[in-house]
């Protein structure tokens, strides 16, 4: 399965930096899932969990509260 | 002349002081180099704030946001000075590029407010009759997020209520190991500008995190923005403003380090000088007092004859 960049980051340090197949955020206006060569997409986030499937080992939920998400060029930042 | 005992006694002090500016001299390069570190950590953040920022300014109408557009009322410095001394010149050249600032820009001292980073900057703004409204001390090395919301959550506030119109911060950059500079940079209202700058800096001009090659990003021109750019601003703008705070105290804390690294390198080698010399004048009183008793014991033996 094709895979993109995710980088989850907060001012202080790196919470995950790594590939990943499918991403589900959970967006102000709703949950969604970014695959990899999603088209440019700016959106924010509220409370809520991310879970990242395919980067490597399973799947993993990382807890926020929330933040900006940004998608371009087959890479995904995640600003908390 | 001094007694040979009295000599001895301060050569070993000597010795003792140098012997632990020494010790602070190595404690602060460890921790020069874990704030570099930490600097270097957060540059991707800064940077990925700004590319969706510069895209967003082209887009949308950026300049409609609260913290972009110029409003009146007082300035606010955010000064960051180290909580303790031994540092050289540190802290008064950071309160010296403060006061050069207010001094330039005519400032009456009541539209001043300052937030105080750091005991040092906060006593002497404290005693000379500035309004300090936030005092916080003791920013440990690592600078957690809880450091920088004290600060920005206070900006964010008065800005909101129309109190503040601008606010500046005022730390040592760090240039390298032996070089920082004292400067003052705007933080509200937010510019482009401001941030881009913000992100060259975040690396040291020399040294082994110099900047290697360039980082530009080139990310497409055209974005789709949910809900709508002004939602994504008002998220987006803080956020910048706690990096650019953020960013600052690590500079400082860097600044500060390698400052007292430098000012305890001096004090040990000052402290070996004087041992030296000392050391001679021990040297010359002990022969003094040898010739003395050889001659007297000469003199008493021709006396005899």
């Amino acid at each position: 399965m094709a895979t993109f960049h995710l980088v989850i980051a907060s001012v202080g340090e790196k919470r995950f930096d790594g590939p990943a197949a499918s991403v589900t955020f959970p967006g102000t206006d709703g949950e969604l899932t970014v695959l990899a060569h999603h088209e440019p997409f700016v959106t924010t986030l509220k409370a809520g969990t991310i879970t990242i499937r395919g980067g490597g080992d399973g799947a993993k939920d990382i807890p926020i509260e929330g933040g900006v998400l940004e998608v371009s060029g087959n890479r995904a930042v995640v600003l908390l | 002349m001094a007694s040979l005992k009295n000599i001895k006694l301060k050569i070993v002090s000597y010795k003792k002081t140098g012997t632990v500016t020494h010790a602070m001299e190595a404690v602060s390069a460890v921790k020069m180099r874990k704030s570099q570190e930490r600097a270097l950590a957060g540059r991707a953040y800064a940077a990925a704030a700004l590319s969706v920022l510069r895209r967003l300014a082209g887009t949308a109408d950026a300049e409609r946001h609260a913290l972009v557009r110029e409003q009146l009322g007082k300035t606010c410095f955010v000064v960051i000075t180290s909580d303790k001394g031994l540092a050289g010149s540190l802290n008064s050249a950071v309160i010296r590029r403060v006061e050069d600032e207010i001094r330039s820009r005519a400032l009456p001292k009541n539209d001043v407010v300052i937030i105080a980073v750091g005991r040092r900057g906060g006593d002497y703004f404290t005693s000379r009759g500035y309004e300090v409204r936030v005092k916080h001390e003791n920013v440990g090395d690592g600078v957690s997020e809880s450091d920088i919301r004290m600060v920005t959550d206070k900006i964010l506030e008065w800005h909101a209520a129309g109190e503040i119109g601008a606010c500046s911060i005022a730390y040592q950059n760090f240039l390298s190991t032996f070089e920082q500079e004292a400067g003052v940079r705007q933080i509200v209202p937010i510019t482009q500008e401001m941030i881009t700058e913000m992100v060259k800096h975040i690396r040291p001009v020399k040294g082994k995190y110099a900047p290697a090659a360039s980082e530009e990003d080139k990310g497409p021109d055209v974005y789709t923005i949910e809900p709508d750019a002004d939602e994504v601003l008002a998220v987006l703008l803080p956020k910048l403003l706690n990096t650019a705070v953020f960013h600052a105290f690590l500079e400082a804390k860097a600044s500060e380090h390698s400052a007292r690294m430098v000012a305890m390198k001096n004090a040990t080698d000052k402290a070996k000088e004087m041992a030296g010399d000392l050391t001679r004048t021990f040297n010359k009183v002990r022969q003094a007092s040898i010739t003395r008793e050889v001659s007297e014991i000469t003199s008493g033996i021709e006396a005899m004859k």
